[in-house]
């Protein structure tokens, strides 16, 4: 049989197509990314105990009013002088950091754990839990002891890890830890506006991130931003790479912690 | 002199469009990748707040572990049928009873969650889509209702402000 030569495709029409599933896409799709600031809401405690006072000096207070005037501590801030929050809220971390005596009494204190203090925190609490358990009777007071001593271990276990790791990168042998009562105290009315209140968010946001990067630079030679990127996208992984990271962006957020509670306006 | 000939017995030749194809496709694979999908249309008049350093949420919508509120002004309708002005939309559909309706709806949710969501129940993201005008009053009921039923987790959503320096706030 003769070779028959095969028919040329006509392809005019594919740009057609082409077209069309383009039309298609960017009707039905959007370019802005969804992004947003993430918050935890504390979880419902049922206690009637009376809550100790926390002293003023760990509360950095932020309330914004209906007008969206903002008062920060003694300061009234109007709404397009905003970015002076960054550098309030850096000073209510940094000014006391570091300082052993001299300190500024209306900012948070800073404790300084270090390994040899950590270490026999944890052998003490090692020694506790072996001599609860050694008992032959153990009652319901004794079980709940145990379990405390239990958690208590792990609280050690942990910071003394966590301890370890500063030494190693900063060659420091001492930690400086914010009191643990140290916030943000963020206080709306029932008429905020919504811009407002994210507008402060994000003054938060910053002035602990760039605090955090700054450490996380001198600390790790990597932004804490980076690693928080690197980690959200690998989260799932379970890779020994994707441990460390986690590792040392706790270590950054356990320097720098943010802490925000966001008040219930009443009026 | 025949070098300067009439033109008309030469038309002018055709270009070549075989590779028109490859250049819209092109384009079509850049709207491909820059992109996401919409999940709802929009029922509600959203001009979102403008904040720095915001999280990025695919990486959770990926994995499904997020819930979008929209709250503003409604679209169509009347305004003043609704509570202050402001319109709630749950997924496609406005809410009857405003914020309420939340918690009625959160739980409906993860109820009814695929499967491959595992994630518990207080990592949920809830993420408020909120006009820049609607008031914290609002937001703040809701944040209630999820403390109730244990939706620890909310999203305040905010569009990256980039290299502006000022926030769009209402001045009164």
């Amino acid at each position: 049989m003769a070779k028959r030569e095969s028919p040329e495709i006509n392809a005019g029409s594919m740009a057609d197509i082409a077209f069309l599933l383009l039309i298609f896409f960017l009707v039905t799709t959007t370019m802005d990314k969804d992004t947003a600031y993430l918050r935890m809401i504390p979880k419902k405690v049922e206690t009637n105990k009376p809550q100790t006072p926390i002293q003023q000096k760990n509360i950095y207070k932020i309330a914004i009013n209906s007008k969206q005037v903002i008062q920060a501590r003694d300061s009234i801030i109007k709404p397009e002088d905003i970015t002076h929050l960054n550098s309030r809220i850096k000073h209510f971390y940094l000014v006391n950091r570091g300082k052993k005596e001299n300190r500024d009494i209306n900012y948070p204190y800073y404790g300084y754990g270090s390994i040899q203090l950590y270490k026999s925190n944890l052998q003490e609490q090692e020694a506790r839990l072996l001599k609860l358990e050694s008992q032959e009777v153990i009652d319901e007071r004794t079980q709940q002891m145990i379990d405390q001593a239990y958690d208590a271990v792990a609280k050690w276990e942990e910071k003394l890890e966590m301890m370890e790791l500063y030494a190693k990168f900063s060659g420091k042998r001492e930690m400086p830890e914010i009191d643990f009562e140290a916030h943000i105290r963020l206080e709306s009315f029932l008429d905020t506006d919504y811009s407002a209140y994210v507008a402060v968010q994000s003054e938060v946001e910053k002035a602990v991130t760039e605090m955090r990067d700054k450490e996380a630079m001198e600390l790790f030679g990597m932004t804490y931003t980076a690693m928080n990127n690197f980690y959200q996208q690998k989260k799932t992984e379970n890779t020994p790479e994707v441990r460390t990271m986690k590792k040392h962006m706790e270590l950054i957020e356990t320097l720098f912690p943010l802490k925000l509670i966001e008040v219930k306006p009443k009026r | 002199m025949s070098k300067f000939r009439k033109n008309e017995e030469k038309p002018a030749p055709a270009i070549n469009t075989s590779s028109l194809p490859d250049i819209v496709f092109m384009l079509l694979f850049f709207f491909m990748v820059a992109t996401t999908t919409k999940e709802v249309d929009p029922l509600v008049k959203i001009n979102s707040a403008q904040g720095a350093g915001v999280t990025d949420l695919t990486p959770f919508k990926q994995r499904g572990e997020v819930d979008f509120v929209y709250l503003g002004e409604p679209m169509k309708g009347d305004v003043d049928k609704f509570e202050k002005g402001i319109a709630v939309q749950f997924d496609g559909i406005l809410s009857q009873n405003g914020i309420n309706g939340i918690g009625v709806w959160k739980t409906e949710k993860f109820r009814n969650k695929p499967a491959e969501v595992t994630a518990p129940q207080e990592n949920i993201i809830t993420c408020f889509k909120a006009d820049e005008k609607v008031p914290m009053g609002i937001i703040f009921t809701a944040r209630e209702i999820l403390q109730e039923l244990n939706f620890n987790s909310i999203a305040y959503s905010a569009q990256e402000m980039g290299n502006k320096s000022s926030y769009s706030i209402r001045e009164q």
